[in-house]
């Protein structure tokens, strides 16, 4: 990076000897946000359009040139769409059974990857390497085995785990290979002195998670919480699968049906579009340290 | 000619941190010099600065006469070795070693050539097809010593390269040093916070702290005239004794202590002696210092024994004062903890610093009483 | 005490130990087997079982078909026009989206003030579901309506169809996936460049190269690791789609974007010829795990995993 300038420098001193002239341009910030800017401003083009025209009438909507700042910003649109759907049980439905997955992994997957982490009992090397092998088949070979489950399970055991319900949202994601293997790997690296420490105190196995490990996984724990949230809140062919009742949809399957019924409004859709992405937008932005680690530690070691 | 010149040169960070404070340094061509200091001191900045990988808030740089202020990195004709060696992991050592000429165009011919005598020289030939995963540290070390050789610069650069060596390989590689450079005296810059290293591989040494440079000389005038209390202290190991004192009507008092007449003004002072020339007694004799041993550390050739001086002002009223003191002894030699004992000052090792500013005052000739 | 002695015994204390030690672990293992052995496992053998029967997902009679629904498979124009498309689909999206990654990363691998907020933008599409995705780009690129369609005109081309025309639908859904993929790609990057120690940089830069240079020879060969994480999972995930073609053309107009998985779920769920569909399903699988399995041996073969 010899032709720019750096950016924290003062200015330097002039020179006594005569050189070769460069041309330098002295701005008061780096010549990068130039580049920085545009392409920001690109890869936000689409979401940024979704707010514009969720705050247009339709008249404006349906205008070629389009409309670039519409006359007064229509905030109708968003009382009008969350009218016009349940979406009060879109996001209640989504939060439920995200709070449920989110719950659930954390707790399955912490006693199983500290299991397998810590403990040395028969089976292990074996189970471990079963498990895992699910994370190489795809979802559409068990989808429709595991619809037939649900099924089964809503017809037998409780109407709520079954087809058309929540239940049948969370159950399968209760727990996941990948958690576990996650939360392995973390557990692995904790030092062994402190359980041992722990142990000799007197605490038993679980009290050794629980108060020892646990608290210095927070990290760890964070990070699976992320993308269990993000994945869970997101996800979609499964409900599409599962549900059929508007009661019962999730935000995701909700505002397809949404979109089904009002294709041709845009500025409606983009509102019910921009109040179904800003819960996770926000997630996002607010655990965005988080997500960056997760993907970029599973990027790197693989 | 590749000589390198620092000439009044500072950087200065955002929120008025000095790193550099007007450093003024020739180093002549051929030269093999040192930059000596504590972490922060400034040494790594000017090494930085020098190689153009961070730029001089003032000031202007030379190399071989010519301000390269302007130039990069590649432009200034200058190699580095770094501490942690930067060898390309993904380059055979070869490549590694090719690379920089490579990078001026040179042509194949010649860079097989001069890699196969850089590579024979530094005893790295059968290294030549490895990766550095595979190496050694001690061969890391080498390849990356080669890659600054192989491009025959008008200046070495030296990162604390030896820093990562445990402590056999380091002394094997400090003579190595030392000898390569006889055979090549190149113009270098080195940098470490290692004294020994610094006084053994360094024709001169500068030896620098908190941004400043506390003074420039050969490892004798260092070691045996430093110019303050923190060169004093800094070089020598154990290091010198500083004891806090005071002149009175010409007479210098250690605590209640009279000890030797002064040709110096009254006012208080502190006093240096290294470990080596106090001399200890067993039994305490007027023109001695009193002391009380603390502890006693054997090392074989020779026994290091830290006593207590009390160095309180009876005139002044104030808390006790102790300054601990470091002499060494013959081997052998068995003391109580709590004994008394006197130490006699050398005759014309005592220094004299300022007891505010530091600096070395004038050079007692010899003691009498 | 007879039973004292008998703990002490190093053996007996073993078997004690080793008794406590599989309770324990079996006792925590235990809800995430039952859990993932049941929604996870099971599902991989009744697939298998399924594929070989006719099923319509309601009536318990299933009858065994053998290897009807493979054979079928072979035969069906439908499937080999779905492979099709998800070959080119996959063709066009893995290297797109690893260049893009790539290019954004690289700007955003240096620290200007509010480089955090760049970044962001930059992460940001991950946290875009795939439904939000589709119903955007169906409005950016609405033949009437669409800001794309506007720039365009603004420049002198007339308005594309794009959705809307079965021979530009799945470019287009290329598009909005990369588009949605960039924020995965930035971070994988991002995280690999600034793996690369300055210290390597400062010595190239030392040995006469330039940014361009260095970029080239000492950057993009140590993104290996980086590279081959990309290209397996971004083409598992090609390999996959559904959702946004769901989204925006439902496997349309003509069929020109039915990729494997949504014949699947049609078949499945809306045909309810859920036999042929774990068929499909299967091969898919297969086809994963070859792909995959190619990937990890030519990148073996190149090394470029330091």
């Amino acid at each position: 990076m010899t032709t720019t300038q750096l950016p924290h420098t003062e200015t330097s001193a002039p020179q006594t000897q005569p050189e070769r002239r460069r041309l330098r341009l002295r701005l008061p910030f780096s010549p990068w946000h130039l580049v920085l800017i545009p392409l920001a401003f690109i890869l936000l083009v689409p979401l940024l359009w979704m707010l514009v025209t969720s705050l247009e009438t339709e008249g404006e909507a349906n205008r070629f040139p389009p409309v670039l700042i519409p006359e007064r910003p229509r905030f109708e649109n968003y009382s009008e769409a969350w009218a016009a759907a349940p979406f009060g049980h879109f996001f209640l439905n989504s939060a439920l059974v995200t709070l449920v997955v989110l719950a659930s992994n954390l707790v399955i997957c912490s006693l199983a990857g500290y299991a397998f982490a810590r403990i040395r009992f028969l089976g292990r090397g074996a189970l471990f390497v079963t498990l895992m092998a699910t994370l190489m088949v795809p979802f559409q070979v068990t989808m429709i085995p595991v619809f037939l489950i649900v099924k089964w399970f809503g017809d037998n055991i409780w109407a709520g785990l079954g087809i058309d319900h929540i239940g049948a949202l969370m159950l399968p994601n209760l727990a996941t290979a990948f958690g576990i293997f996650f939360l392995r790997q973390f557990f692995q690296t904790v030092p062994v002195e402190l359980e041992e420490a722990a142990r000799v105190d007197g605490t038993s196995r679980l009290g050794v998670l629980v108060k020892i490990v646990l608290p210095l996984s927070l990290p760890a724990l964070s990070t699976l919480a992320a993308l269990t949230v993000l994945t869970s809140w997101n996800d979609f062919l499964w409900p599409l699968i599962v549900i059929t009742s508007q009661d019962q949809m999730t935000v995701p399957l909700g505002l397809s049906y949404f979109q089904g019924a009002h294709r041709v409004n845009w500025p409606l859709l983009m509102a019910a579009n921009v109040m179904s992405l800003l819960p996770m937008l926000l997630v996002f932005i607010g655990a965005q340290r988080y997500f960056v680690q997760s993907v970029a530690s599973t990027g790197l070691k693989g | 000619m590749a000589e390198v010149e620092f000439r009044d040169v500072t950087r200065r960070y955002a929120g008025d941190v000095v790193a550099l404070n007007g450093l003024n340094l020739t180093v002549s061509d051929g030269e093999f010099l040192i930059l000596v200091g504590p972490s922060g001191c400034g040494k790594s900045t000017a090494l930085r600065l020098l190689a153009g990988l961070d730029k001089p808030t003032t000031g202007e740089i030379r190399i071989g006469g010519a301000v390269v202020n302007n130039l990069a990195p590649g432009q200034r004709d200058i190699a580095m070795v770094f501490q942690n060696y930067a060898l390309y992991p993904h380059m055979s050592v070869y490549r590694n070693l090719a690379y920089g000429l490579r990078q001026r165009r040179t042509p194949r011919a010649e860079i097989e050539r001069r890699v196969r005598e850089t590579a024979d020289l530094l005893q790295i030939s059968e290294l030549l097809d490895r990766k550095p995963g595979q190496l050694s540290g001690g061969q890391r070390q080498r390849v990356a010593m080669g890659r600054a050789l192989v491009r025959k610069p008008q200046a070495f650069l030296l990162d604390e390269p030896l820093s990562n060596l445990d402590a056999k390989l380091r002394n094997q590689v400090r003579g190595d040093l030392k000898r390569l450079h006889r055979e090549l005296p190149v113009t270098s810059i080195y940098v470490t916070h290692d004294q020994v290293e610094a006084m053994t591989l360094g024709d001169r040494l500068c030896v620098m702290s908190g941004g400043e440079v506390q003074q420039i000389g050969t490892t004798d005038d260092i070691y045996n005239r430093p110019a303050n209390t923190f060169v004093a202290a800094f070089m020598g190991s154990p290091p010198m004794n500083l004891i806090p004192a005071e002149i009175r009507s010409g007479i210098l008092h250690i605590g209640s202590a009279a000890v030797t007449t002064v040709p110096s003004p009254d006012g208080p002072v502190i006093v240096g002696a290294r470990p080596e020339h106090l001399q200890l007694h067993s039994r305490y004799a007027d023109g001695m210092v009193p002391a009380r041993v603390d502890f006693v550390e054997p090392l074989g050739s020779h026994v290091l024994v830290t006593a207590v001086v009390d160095v309180r002002d009876d005139a002044a009223a104030g808390a006790t004062a102790e300054a601990r003191v470091i002499v060494q002894a013959p081997a052998g030699t068995e003391l109580e903890s709590g004994a008394r004992i006197g130490l006699a000052l050398p005759a014309e090792r005592t220094y004299f610093f300022d007891s505010e500013t530091g600096v070395a005052g004038c050079h007692r000739e010899r003691i009498s009483l | 005490m007879p039973e004292d002695v008998a703990a002490r015994r190093p053996l007996a204390l073993l078997r004690r130990v080793g008794r406590t030690e599989n309770v324990a672990g079996w006792a925590l293992v235990s809800p995430g087997v039952v859990l993932i052995g049941v929604f996870g496992l099971l599902p991989v053998l009744m697939s298998l079982q399924l594929s070989f029967q006719q099923s319509d997902l309601l009536t318990p009679q299933t009858p065994w078909v053998g290897l009807e629904n493979y054979r079928k498979l072979a035969d069906d124009p439908v499937f080999l026009e779905a492979i099709k498309h998800t070959i080119i689909y996959t063709a066009l999206f893995v290297p797109g989206t690893m260049l893009v990654g790539l290019f954004v990363a690289a700007a955003m691998n240096r620290s200007v003030r509010f480089i955090s907020v760049y970044r962001t933008a930059a992460y940001i599409t991950m946290a875009v579901s795939t439904i939000s995705q589709g119903i955007i780009f169906l409005w950016l690129t609405d033949r009437d309506y669409g800001l794309v369609n506007a720039a365009l005109n603004a420049a002198g081309i007339p308005s594309q169809p794009f959705l809307a025309s079965p021979s530009q639908a799945l470019y287009v859904i290329v598009a909005m996936t990369i588009w949605g993929w960039t924020g995965f790609s930035v971070i994988v990057y991002l995280a690999a460049l600034q793996g690369v120690p300055a210290e390597l940089h400062e010595a190239a830069a030392i040995d006469g190269a330039s940014a361009f240079t260095r970029f080239r020879t000492i950057t993009v060969p140590l993104l290996g690791p980086a590279n081959l994480f990309l290209l397996v999972w971004l083409t598992i995930n090609a390999l996959q789609l559904f959702d946004e073609v769901y989204a925006t053309t439902r496997g349309g107009p003509l069929r020109a974007t039915t990729v494997i998985v949504y014949y699947l779920w049609d078949r499945a769920f809306v045909q309810f010829d859920a036999g042929y569909a774990a068929a499909m399903a299967y091969a898919l699988f297969v086809v994963i795990l070859v792909i995959t399995a190619v990937q990890f041996r030519i990148a073996r073969r190149y090394g470029h995993m330091s």
